[in-house]
């Protein structure tokens, strides 16, 4: 076979998941074989595969940009701001800084709220690395356990909770909802 | 044509589906039926059928498996009834601007 289809093969693999990859170098190689099977020379068959097939860059660079937890993250991101509107709002109006939380509390949910953010724009933001998408998938569970986590924390300890707390636990119970639904489908193969 | 190339792309997602109407197909196959049936004129990197097959598969309008044929593991995808619904309703929406297009490009003598 030629060197030049060998690279390219390795490099799929080294860019994609197996299964991404193996699927598309199925495809360079029956094209590189159909050109083989017309009269082509090793050489160039394999330089009219490639012509045909696209340069690496293009064809790993379009995974990438439909990965699911590329889209997956861009989601969550998109609706973060409603949300985190929607609870600092509630939040402000019960005066939560009365509520008897542990500071240590307060400070360990917001350090794992930024880390999840920060791996969720790495994952949206991503336009060659195909593994950075993947990091939606550390990431949407997290944000998923600080929703069911704040939700919680309501349900079990605000004595009467206010309207605008009752419209930030149904938003978090949509993400909640949302984000269920996309994880199957991050890993799916 | 490049302009052909731009517009079949915008289109790409209908195409794909259409082609696999008559019953499931791998990724080559898909290719070899756009690029029949547009004359030649489908010239996108081939390369990147496949990410828009995953995608699709995603958005649940395909189903995909892997089968073995020819000692080569391969990824054969199928309409769901999703897929169905939207390649009709894509097929009428086209019609529709063809139509109107037709209509000012080609008014009646």
């Amino acid at each position: 076979m030629s060197a030049l289809i060998d690279d390219y093969l390795a490099g799929l693999h080294r860019r994609l998941p197996a299964a991404l990859a193996e699927e598309a170098a199925a495809g360079l190689l029956e094209t590189y074989e159909h050109h083989l099977a017309s009269g082509a020379g090793d050489q160039e068959a394999a330089h009219a595969a490639l012509a045909e097939f696209g340069d690496l860059a293009i064809v790993a660079g379009e995974f990438t940009r439909q990965a699911p937890g590329r889209r997956a993250a861009r989601l969550l991101l998109a609706t973060g701001p409603v949300s985190g509107a929607c609870w600092a709002a509630a939040l402000i109006l019960s005066r939560a800084w009365t509520w008897p939380v542990p500071a240590t509390a307060r400070l360990g949910f917001g350090a794992v709220l930024l880390l999840a953010v920060l791996a969720l724009l790495a994952a949206a933001t991503s336009r060659h690395n195909y593994q950075r998408t993947r990091l939606a998938m550390l990431a949407s569970p997290v944000i998923l356990t600080l929703d069911v986590t704040a939700v919680a924390a309501v349900v079990l300890a605000a004595p009467a909770p206010t309207l605008a707390l009752r419209i930030a636990v149904a938003v978090s119970l949509g993400r909640i909802a949302f984000t269920a639904w996309t994880l199957p489908r991050l890993t799916a193969r | 044509m490049r302009a052909d190339a731009q517009v079949l792309k915008g289109h790409l997602d209908t195409l794909l589906l259409a082609s696999l109407e008559n019953g499931p197909r791998h990724g080559y196959a898909v290719k070899e039926a756009l690029r029949a049936g547009s004359d030649a004129r489908f010239d996108l990197p081939t390369g990147t059928i496949y990410p828009a097959l995953r995608r699709l598969e995603a958005a649940g309008l395909l189903k995909g498996t892997w089968a073995e044929a020819g000692g080569r593991r391969r990824r054969t995808y199928e309409l769901t009834p999703a897929g169905r619904r939207r390649l009709a309703s894509d097929r009428i929406a086209w019609r529709d601007f063809a139509s109107a297009v037709s209509a000012i490009l080609e008014p009646a003598p």
